[in-house]
């Protein structure tokens, strides 16, 4: 028998081919099992496709998307729907900014030890930061004009409004062909800056021409410079720095542009972080860019005052806006509310500071610029339009081709309770202030009611 | 019917509580997760623990005395005498043959002794043996082989008694009641996740066939124990097995649970039977010419009237039953080749069971079942390595090509088709590679603790229950479960190699593994395939997956590893007869 003993071994390989494959599975498992969770076909948490669970609610706890197996709920306030649908997403991820698609991993949850079961007493859950009133508020002043919208409070970095126009009503119209109603304006444009660029050059100005006190620019509407004209409104007359500013004069930015110099214009573009994606919660913003030619004074002249080839996204504008406010640091933006314990006890002493995406500005820089914005209301805009708020803006006018010209309102309020920076994109909105400032006016009302 | 009775209010209760407390309903399966894999793991360790840990000593049977002054104790009832190194009593001397003979254990004090055709041949009491020929022989007889005096002689009583206190500091097998206790709260808590996972789907004779079980796993035990048996781990790892089988089949065809349950009844029935019809080793050896009948009959029917089911011809319908014939053939397949060392010298005998292989294998083909054909050629594979002889090899290794050669002709299509998704099943998701993508995905979503029983998706998917199970396991109980599952058969493997060294005959020791090899192949094929490890090829889990035939096979499998364990007193295959007073 001692050959049988010796040769029944064999049975073992079989069993070490079988233990060898499992483990080599279980480390598959390990490794691959959260993808292979969310795979489509996984009925646990799609049906037909779509995510079949998870709530996603407004700062204030006011449902906006509800996804269970019987279907997608929505918001009965169709305003709401409308103006939130770019911050909540739809369930078929043709919004790919989305909360549903972005935080797709949190709603199915899975983790090693529990898979894709839900841990959670009553269900999946996000809460996002957004304030749904102010959306539609937003979504209102917007009138069916093209545009963008956000809010965020430049401390804690919560984004308190982000509206996109053309939108739809995920209830009801999905289009479908629906890419410009899918598109974000906020996070995924890219638009010509017109004057809110003078914010940046104004900066560079700040740091590098020590004379500027005693600058003047005599401004005749026309302000024509090696053959071509920096046409204005009207002329601005005798013009300082700060009334440079105020007035929006092309002709004076044009020139301070070119006492800068190429050089220092792309290093203070790039400073600004308007170049490169602004990144959180797992969301990249489009990026902006800009063309400061060292040979041609003029193409130089006119990227100086937002325009030849500068392109701004709306929510990097936002957060530097929000870093001239906050002392020249800028706060990262978030759209999850954190609805911890701790959160809430943070909150409650004023703790819940955002996380620092780096100093855009440095300090003295950030409160001269600070002070610039508030003339420019005080000057140009007018402190009675804005009613109980302490704010510090920029307009903008941005050329683009022969059509209208889009107009942009940019800047922050510093009430204790609304520390908040803004961006109002409107696509061919006209002139300046006339079209934007009233919907930042309006949304930031509707905000400081509602927190 | 008073019990169906009790069984629906409970249901009603229970529900009627998940209705009006939904987060605490929840919670209890929350909870519940943790305490069945803790249960299970507790369960299955101690049960593999003493599998593993207690080990027979080898009984002395006698001496075998050379007049050179060494003597060997004998420790098997079969074995070769030879110059070989691989014999069981070596006489290193040119004049003996390699295998020179067999001495094998007949009945108390007497011992059969044959002769392998040695080359010099062999005298006993100074009368020259035919060779081939058995002889009766007895303590003190004069065997002469190549010239060399050798006798055997009895066990003295004072070895014996030795041998007896260190066959009583053997470990014992683990008392089987915390087990069973531990194994019922698992039923009963599984019949409460079940209606909370199930809702209105669940039936009142599912839960009642997992009561059913329950009783019956205490009643078997306490009837053997009171027999005097003691070794039960075997029988509860398939108990436990069984319960996950029910839950399985409770999740995805609740009106399916009541026919599992008599298909585990009708294996246990079938499991004992042979058990005791084990212990007779000539009976045994006398029934394989009626198992080879029955096989024959049986496949070739399924030939001629079998139904087809996914692309295989390997179903009989009989008056609305049906099964799966060469399911029931794997018992006497294993049966078959298996053997006493005698027979394994005997090219009869070896003829007898490659002709035997090739005409299973051969049906197999024509039936187009490609997965049970390659457990039964590999199953063939290592019983023909444990047999080989000289002779035997030859002809083991010639059918083995025949097989190969018929096996290749006859799969070429199905395995080109089932090899070409193999490995990168995600790129066909929704076509060949649908069912294995969904077992991963599902299986993932089941994490380490599963989403509680009757909650899981994979039920949707086709053959979730049968070739899908691992990932249906994984998903309704978690990975930890069902690599547990699959650590049960790795022991039981382990024990029949183990318990070879105090081995009776290799008869048992054949079966012991040829089952074993059965188990594993039969494991690896189903996981492998499920996971895409390896083409998938449908066959089923032994004790998991659902289906009747396949449950009674594997419970009537078990006599075969029962029959090996030669612990004292523990196994039910083991007549009392064969330990010494």
């Amino acid at each position: 028998m001692r050959k049988q003993e010796r040769r029944a071994w064999m049975c073992l390989v079989l069993a070490v081919v079988l233990f060898g494959g499992v483990a080599l599975f279980g480390f598959r498992f390990v490794k691959d099992g959260g993808k292979w969770a969310s795979f489509y076909g996984n009925s646990q948490i799609y049906t037909d496709g779509v995510l079949n669970r998870g709530e996603v609610t407004d700062r204030n706890g006011e449902m906006l998307l509800n996804l269970s197996r019987d279907g997608a709920e929505y918001n009965n306030d169709a305003y709401i729907r409308m103006s939130t649908v770019h911050a909540v997403g739809d369930p078929n991820g043709n919004i790919a900014s989305g909360a549903i698609s972005i935080f797709r991993s949190q709603l199915i949850g899975y983790d090693l030890l529990n898979g894709t079961y839900d841990t959670s007493k009553s269900g999946k859950k996000i809460s996002l930061t957004i304030d749904a009133k102010a959306n539609a508020a937003a979504l209102n002043a917007l009138g069916g004009r093209t545009g963008a919208v956000g809010v965020y409070n430049w401390k804690t970095g919560e984004i308190m409004c982000m509206v996109s126009t053309p939108t739809f009503d995920p209830a009801y119209d999905v289009p479908d062909d629906g890419t410009s109603y899918y598109f974000n304006n906020f996070l995924d444009g890219a638009m010509t800056p017109g004057s809110i660029f003078k914010l940046v050059t104004a900066a560079a100005v700040i740091d590098n021409v020590p004379d500027r006190d005693s600058y003047e620019f005599d401004c005749d509407g026309v302000n024509e410079y090696s053959g071509v004209d920096f046409t204005d409104i009207k002329s601005h007359g005798e013009l300082d720095f700060r009334g440079a500013l105020a007035q929006s004069c092309n002709g004076a930015f044009g020139e301070l542009t070119r006492k800068v110099g190429s050089k220092t214009m792309k290093e203070y573009a790039e400073k600004s972080g308007l170049t490169k994606a602004v990144e959180f919660d797992g969301i990249k913003t489009a990026k902006g860019s800009f063309d400061f030619p060292s040979d041609d004074n003029v193409k130089l002249s006119w990227a100086g005052i937002g325009q030849a080839d500068d392109l701004v996204n709306p929510c990097a504008m936002m957060v530097y806006a929000g870093a001239v406010a906050n002392g020249g640091e800028a706060t990262q933006p978030t759209l999850i509310k954190d609805t911890s314990f701790i959160s809430e006890i943070k909150d409650a002493a004023d703790l819940n500071g955002g996380r620092s995406m780096g100093r855009y500005l440095d300090k003295e820089t950030a409160a001269e610029l600070r002070s610039m914005m508030k003339n420019d209301v005080v000057d140009n805009y007018g402190e009675e339009n804005f009613p109980d708020m302490d704010i510090y803006a920029k307009s903008g006018t941005a050329q683009v081709g022969t059509d209208a010209p889009d107009s942009w309102f940019v800047g922050f309020t510093d009430d204790s309770d609304a520390p908040y920076a803004f961006v109002v994109w409107v696509k061919g909105g006209g002139y300046g202030s006339e079209a934007a400032a009233p919907i930042a006016r309006t949304v930031i009302q509707q905000l400081k009611e509602d927190n | 019917m008073q019990e169906v009775a009790q069984i629906e209010s409970l249901v009603e209760k229970i529900l009627t509580f998940s209705e009006n407390y939904p987060e605490l309903a929840k919670e209890i399966t929350t909870v519940s997760r943790w305490l069945f894999v803790l249960l299970a793991a507790y369960i299955l360790l101690i049960a593999i623990v003493s599998l593993l840990s207690t080990r027979a000593t080898p009984e002395i049977w006698g001496y075998f005395m050379v007049e050179d002054g060494t003597n060997f104790p004998i420790t098997h009832w079969e074995n070769v005498i030879g110059r070989s190194r691989s014999a069981d009593l070596i006489l290193p001397v040119g004049t003996v043959s390699n295998n020179q003979a067999i001495l094998s254990r007949h009945a108390e004090g007497k011992w059969l002794f044959k002769d392998l055709g040695s080359r010099n041949g062999t005298a006993v009491n100074g009368y020259q043996i035919t060779s081939g020929k058995k002889y009766l022989i007895g303590y003190g007889d004069e065997i002469v082989m190549g010239g060399l005096h050798t006798t055997i002689a009895p066990p003295s009583l004072e070895e014996s008694r030795n041998n007896e206190v260190m066959r009583r500091m053997d470990k014992e097998p683990v008392a089987p009641w915390k087990i069973l206790l531990a194994i019922t709260l698992f039923q009963l808590m599984t019949i409460i996740q079940l209606i909370l996972g199930m809702g209105d789907d669940i039936s009142a004779g599912a839960l009642m066939s997992i009561v059913i079980l329950s009783i019956v796993m205490w009643a078997y035990v306490m009837i053997f124990k009171a027999l005097g048996r003691k070794g039960f781990e075997m029988e509860m790892i398939a108990f436990f097995m069984s319960t996950i089988n029910l839950a399985v089949t409770a999740s995805s065809d609740p009106e399916g649970v009541v026919k599992q349950l008599v298909a585990i009844l009708i294996g246990l029935g079938l499991m004992i039977f042979m058990c005791i019809y084990l212990r007779d080793l000539d009976r045994t050896r006398k029934l394989r010419p009626v198992l080879i009948g029955l096989s024959v009959v049986l496949l070739l029917v399924n030939l001629l009237f079998g139904t087809t089911k996914y692309g295989s011809t390997n179903w009989l319908s009989i008056g609305g039953f049906s099964f799966q014939p060469s399911e029931l053939v794997k018992l006497a397949f294993i049966c078959v080749g298996a053997g006493t060392l005698e027979e394994l010298y005997d090219k009869r005998n070896t003829i007898m069971y490659a002709a035997f292989s090739l005409f299973c294998l051969g049906c197999l083909a024509i039936m187009g079942d490609f997965g049970t054909a390659l457990i039964f050629f590999t199953t063939y594979i290592i019983v023909s390595f444990l047999r080989s002889g000289d002779f035997s090899r030859m002809v083991l290794t010639l059918a083995g090509a025949g097989i190969m050669g018929l096996m290749v002709l006859r799969f070429k299509p199905y395995i080109a088709s089932r090899f070409a998704v193999w490995g990168h099943v995600w790129e066909f998701a929704d076509d060949q590679g649908y069912q294995q993508t969904r077992t991963m995905s599902f299986g993932a979503g089941g994490g380490l603790l599963g989403l509680g029983a009757g909650n899981g998706s994979l039920k949707y998917v086709g053959a979730s229950n049968t070739d899908l199970v691992f990932g249906f396991v994984m998903e309704e109980w978690g990975f930890i479960i069902a690599v547990l599952l699959v650590l049960c058969l790795i022991t039981l493997t382990i024990f029949a190699v183990m318990s070879i060294v105090a081995g009776r005959s290799t008869f048992y020791t054949i079966c012991a593994c040829g089952a074993a090899t059965m188990f594993l192949v039969q494991t690896i094929l189903n996981i492998f395939g499920a996971v895409d490890l390896f083409p998938l090829t449908g066959v089923t889990f032994p004790f998991v997956s659902t289906g009747g035939t396949s449950m009674m096979t594997s419970w009537a499998m078990l006599a075969y590893f029962k029959a090996a364990d030669m612990r004292r007193k523990a196994s039910l295959a083991v007549g009392r007869e064969v330990y010494h007073a």
